[in-house]
């Protein structure tokens, strides 16, 4: 029988897709650092209002947006964070896989809102500068401008005039030069 | 007037039923398969059964079929709230027709101030001020860039029978002109029905003024003063207030007479608004006139004390005027925040989905205008409206006080909205301080949402519980979290340089 994960870590990691991690030591408490002093945090629920949490005296409205294995997305008082969980382990090849990424020169553009595509202003193998227009996606009746935010080459197209595409649904992918 | 079809929905349709209420008038109202359980519903007097219509168009928008509901149902009157057919004269003309009474203007009035290219003739032979534009449609990229050359740079191109936001493009020099030109008309096209454009100087931050006119058949028109509706995102309102911090009372004076002289030269009555661009000069130049009532209409409601769809339906029972301009006295402050189904952090995208929680806070400073409730679902079909929040105060600051207070009491839950947007926004010194044009959400904020520092923490902290939850509660389940930790790392790098 294999140790389960808790019993092989001591502590996690909720870690952004921007730059911040938060260490969490195991098992998980219901108090929060701040600078130095630790502060109650409870997860609550309650008919009329549903589950918050309950922190330095007040009352936050929070919910689960979308939970896919250690991918988390929580709604916090209107405002939404998403953060992966990461094991000390797994944090230190995600940091080396970043680094590799980093070097990668591949630009995507994906759809900012659902919508309709319009038209597509450019064509494989097509240079583009940074602003230029790419393509124009319609939504709620208004025509966007989705723009490269990169000098580069135009490597695929994955949309064609008149698809509707969802929300951060890959467009283009433009190679940096 | 005995009995109203609401040829609309949501919050105004609420609003409406509320004012005939307290007039004894009855409503009728349309049940549609797209919200069969919509508040509305429950309010009205009749409810037009309409769900086994299962057609794209929203019924608010079949005019054959809205005047045989009203037909049929009874009614002798018909109020088209704001959006769908408002300010469709032929909708108005068909009413009149079908001898129902049309709770707005005449067709007439309808027609002339909606077609852009006419209203400006009309202005500009009332000595309306106006900004520089072409005397007509421009229909050409070539037309375009010599009209564009003749007033200069930059322009805004507008569509000829527009509102709204739409179909409407700013260029600034002759390269970037034929593709705005095409943007505007196609847009205009598939929102209008009618690829018109015109072409007009574009004034460069101002604020956006307009002016509630309230008039009535009898050929007495007034003012109710302006509201300040500078706060918007690609041309949508997101805040409004009234009065404006920007206008004296000379100026206020000034505007309102300007106002109520393009109403008299239309010839209108009913409720409406005159739109104006103010620039940084104090110099202001008329826009365009929208003849309905108006989704921010609570703040000037607000200050004067003036139910604004009683007016309405006074007038269009022929009723005179009670006020004279005298007794118009705008007391205090009001803010509106339009609370919108909108990610924020998204570019304000449509995040449609069922409310589960959904709490205003109560109090005399603070006005609900709602048409959904708890458990409610916000669709994809219609606009993205969750609830207005109107604030008052005794002066702006303290208005602002009380505003920034409500927002913190609203509980909702379920779906994304613009909340964090105002809790930002009422927190910005530049908004609080009055001096704020339209470029100033798009051009001058930096965040979009309020959220204090510790936060991201916060939410990192249930994001991390709740695994732990799960793990502890699904033991068995061996999920490879560490996935590919053993890989060899020379096949590691040789996957990696395939990106």
């Amino acid at each position: 029988m294999p140790k389960s994960l808790l019993q092989r870590v001591s502590k996690l990691y909720a870690n952004t897709s921007g730059k911040n991690k938060y260490a969490f030591s195991l098992p998980i408490e219901d108090k929060i650092k701040v600078g130095r002093t630790a502060f109650d945090i409870k997860l609550k629920e309650d008919d009329k209002l549903g589950t918050y949490i309950l922190w330095k005296n007040r009352k936050y409205p929070v919910e689960v947006i979308s939970q896919k294995n250690n991918k988390f997305e929580i709604l916090f008082n209107g405002v939404s964070y998403t953060y992966t969980i990461e094991t000390p382990i797994s944090m230190k090849r995600l940091k080396f896989l970043s680094r590799k990424k980093g070097a990668s020169d591949i630009e995507t553009i994906s759809a900012p809102m659902p919508g309709k595509i319009v038209d597509i202003l450019v064509q494989e193998n097509a240079e583009v500068r940074k602003g230029e227009a790419v393509l124009i996606l319609e939504a709620m009746k208004m025509q966007n401008e989705i723009q490269s935010l990169v000098d580069g080459k135009i490597v695929s197209i994955r949309v064609r005039p008149n698809d509707n595409v969802m929300k951060d649904e890959l467009l283009i992918e433009i190679k940096k030069s | 007037m005995k009995r109203i079809l609401i040829a609309n929905r949501g919050e105004i349709a609420v609003r409406i039923i509320k004012t005939a209420k307290l007039m004894n008038i009855e409503t009728v109202v349309i049940k549609t398969a797209a919200e069969p359980n919509a508040m509305y519903l429950a309010m009205a007097d009749v409810v037009f059964d309409d769900t086994d219509d299962l057609s794209d168009i929203p019924a608010f928008l079949d005019i054959e079929k809205l005047i045989e509901i009203a037909l049929k149902t009874e009614a002798d009157s018909v109020h088209p709230g704001y959006g769908f057919l408002a300010e469709n004269a032929y909708f108005a003309q068909k009413c009149v027709d079908n001898k129902l009474t049309f709770i707005g203007p005449s067709p007439d009035a309808i027609y002339k101030m909606g077609n852009k290219t006419i209203a400006r003739k009309l202005a500009l032979k009332n000595d309306i001020p106006m900004a520089m534009g072409s005397k007509g449609n421009v229909t050409s990229e070539e037309q375009a860039l010599m009209v564009a050359n003749q007033i200069g740079y930059p322009i805004i191109i507008k569509a000829a029978s527009g509102g709204g936001g739409r179909g409407m493009r700013i260029a600034w020099h002759d390269e970037e002109l034929p593709k705005m030109f095409n943007l505007a008309s196609n847009e205009a096209a598939k929102a209008f029905n009618d690829p018109n454009v015109f072409i007009e100087k574009y004034i460069a931050n101002p604020k956006h003024i307009e002016f509630q006119i309230l008039a009535d058949q009898h050929g007495n028109v007034i003012h109710l003063g302006e509201r300040e509706c500078s706060i918007q995102r690609k041309h949508q309102k997101l805040l409004e207030e009234a009065p404006s911090s920007a206008l004296s009372e000379e100026l206020r004076k000034e505007m309102g007479e300007v106002a109520v002289r393009i109403a008299s030269a239309v010839g209108y009555y009913s409720a409406g608004t005159v739109e104006f661009l103010l620039d940084s000069a104090g110099k202001f130049y008329f826009m365009e006139m929208n003849t309905r009532i108006q989704v921010e209409h609570p703040v000037t409601e607000e200050i004067t004390g003036i139910d604004l769809i009683e007016q309405q339906i006074r007038v269009a029972s022929g009723e005179k005027l009670q006020l004279k301009q005298e007794d118009i006295q705008l007391n205090g402050w009001a803010i509106e925040c339009r609370i919108n189904a909108e990610d924020v952090q998204a570019g304000f995208a449509p995040a449609p989905g069922a409310i589960d929680k959904l709490i205003f806070p109560t109090g005399e400073n603070i006005r609900v205008d709602s048409g959904i409730e708890q458990g409610s679902t916000i669709a994809s079909n219609f606009d993205s409206m969750v609830a207005k929040l109107i604030v008052t105060g005794t002066d702006r600051q303290d208005a602002l006080i009380n505003c920034k207070k409500a927002l913190g009491k609203v509980w909702i839950k379920g779906i994304k909205t613009t909340l964090p947007f105002f809790r930002m926004l009422v927190r910005e010194p530049q908004f609080i301080s009055g001096q704020f044009t339209t470029a100033f959400v798009e051009k001058e904020m930096e965040k979009f949402y309020f959220s204090k520092e510790e936060d991201e923490q916060i939410a990192a902290w249930l994001a991390t519980k709740l695994f732990v939850d799960e793990q502890i509660a699904d033991q068995d389940r061996n999920v490879d979290f560490e996935q590919g930790k053993r890989i060899n790392p020379w096949i590691l790098n040789k996957r990696l340089k395939q990106f």
